[in-house]
């Protein structure tokens, strides 16, 4: 059984913000919302101040709290652990986005907003309206780009390989901080990552299992 | 309240918005009638009073009044039943309808037909034990949400059972004034007894906030000297449990009870419990996900 993941090495990541803009880009993201971030945060005292990168996303967990809480069934796992949003079974109660303990998920409330406040919708936004109809009043959240893993599988493309087959963030990443693979498969090479670097899911003690590794080496 | 500004997101301590900031009040709102009506027909079934249990009933329409403008997609409520597994709020919708049905059947049956006594029993404890569902269910659905530690507690759901029994014997006592005198003896006494709980156990609660989690104890701390401050000291404290606490233990010392002041804990005790739900909500708030912090 497969099992998607990524892990992430925060040693690589520079905060060049190039996955955010990637996934806004991929799925024509409304504005205001965020399927990725990078939290800057700093420890110490100067002089000797530390400036922390850490790049989040939904964590995709295997016992994920936003569908436990879902009334409606909206928010589901398939069999290869990504967790999706149904638009049309969601009743936008807010639960899920109250439930998840890393804050991944944004209720899509304005379907007027634009990018240029009085200047209308750019044609890159009213395609993606039609391309990403959002439902207003529903939460919106990163998928791991399942509309390139599952058009790649089914052109016979291996996500976390083939860069048509893999999210988006991902194949942007400029200092290759991100890895995508199957977490079930020991030679896949986030499996690898995850025993060799002993990589560590963010906040384990919240009992999700998430499955988005990180490590500093 | 100390505004998180974009770029601290997750970085500092961030205020859960999604169920009390712009649209997400009405939750609130909804928690907060949904613990008083069905603590009102809990009480009024107890003292058989059809006025009660019919506005008990009204509380509890406004209820899903209140739910239906929160929610994003209202049309869409009647999937709510689909995961009574694992969902509170999947729960709660079906306590809620049970007990709908179950006191409009007994409101009907003591109204048009007080002979069938039987009936009236049998659908009287099972809108009881749904009013009971309805009332709980409020403080296990926030209770549930283990990322925000203030909300994470045990205690949560016997607050919001106790406060909104306390302002269902509040409403229940003023609709009885001028009623028989022994039954309006036992209301007040009740009441007191509620009042009193009701102070003892949310002190505990937010003490027992303070040491259980450094994120939870913040929360405190804000709900105690922040910008809703002022709702939980004038709201939850003085209105909602030593005025009418006051009130009760000073007209259990006089001769005749003041119909003026009864009045005034009734109005005062609502307030109280609506302020309850609305700073627990608005003081929630989600522990850093970086070691910055």
């Amino acid at each position: 059984m497969t099992r998607w993941g990524m892990v992430i090495d925060l040693h690589r990541c520079i905060g060049c913000y190039s996955c955010m803009l990637a996934c806004r880009q991929e799925h024509f993201v409304p504005r205001g919302i965020y399927f990725n971030r990078i939290l800057i945060s700093e420890k110490g005292t100067f002089p000797t101040i530390q400036k922390l990168l850490l790049p989040v996303l939904c964590n995709q967990c295997k016992e994920a709290a936003c569908v436990k809480v879902c009334p409606t069934g909206a928010s589901s796992r398939r069999e290869d652990g990504i967790v999706l949003i149904d638009k049309d079974k969601c009743v936008g109660c807010g639960y899920c986005i109250v439930a998840c303990p890393y804050q991944q998920r944004t209720r899509f409330e304005d379907p007027k907003l634009e990018y240029f406040p009085g200047q209308g919708f750019t044609p890159y936004e009213e395609l993606g309206k039609k391309l990403f109809p959002y439902q207003p009043g529903t939460p919106l959240k990163c998928t791991f780009c399942v509309e390139r893993v599952d058009e790649g599988i089914k052109n016979g493309l291996k996500p976390g390989v083939d860069r048509e087959a893999t999210p988006a963030c991902v194949i942007t990443c400029p200092a290759n901080a991100r890895t995508f693979g199957d977490l079930e498969d020991p030679h896949s090479e986030v499996s690898e990552l995850i025993a060799k670097k002993k990589a560590l899911p963010l906040h384990p003690e919240f009992d999700t299992e998430p499955s988005v590794y990180y490590f500093r080496v | 309240m100390y505004q998180t500004k974009p770029y601290e997101y997750m970085v500092k301590y961030t205020q859960q918005k999604s169920w009390i900031d712009g649209r997400g009040v009405f939750i609130a709102f909804a928690f907060f009638l949904g613990g008083i009506s069905g603590g009102l027909f809990m009480a009024a079934a107890y003292f058989n009073s059809v006025l009660g249990m019919f506005i008990a009933i009204c509380l509890s329409a406004l209820m899903g009044f209140s739910y239906m403008i929160h929610l994003g997609q209202p049309m869409l409520f009647w999937r709510m039943v689909s995961k009574p597994q694992t969902s509170w709020i999947s729960r709660g919708f079906i306590f809620i309808f049970l007990y709908g049905i179950f006191a409009i059947i007994t409101v009907i049956l003591a109204q048009w037909f007080p002979e069938a006594t039987a009936a009236i029993t049998t659908f009287k404890v099972l809108a009881g034990i749904f009013a009971f569902a309805q009332s709980i269910y409020t403080g296990f659905a926030v209770s549930y949400v283990s990322a925000i530690k203030l909300w994470n507690s045990a205690i949560l759901p016997i607050l919001f059972v106790i406060c909104g029994f306390s302002g269902g014997m509040a409403i229940l006592l003023g609709i009885s004034l001028g009623g028989s005198e022994s039954q309006l003896a036992l209301m007040e006494n009740i009441t007191r007894i509620t009042l009193i709980t009701f102070a003892v156990i949310l002190t505990v609660y937010l003490w027992n906030a303070t040491y259980n989690n450094v994120s939870a104890r913040d929360a405190v701390a804000r709900m105690m000297g922040g910008s809703i401050a002022a709702i939980f000291w004038v709201g939850v404290v003085v209105l909602g449990v030593l005025i009418p606490l006051g009130i009760s233990v000073g007209t259990y010392f006089s001769d005749a009870s003041s119909t003026a002041l009864i009045i005034t804990a009734v109005v005062t005790e609502i307030i109280g419990g609506l302020a309850l739900r609305y700073v627990i909500l608005k003081a929630g708030i989600y522990t850093p996900l970086t070691a910055g912090e």
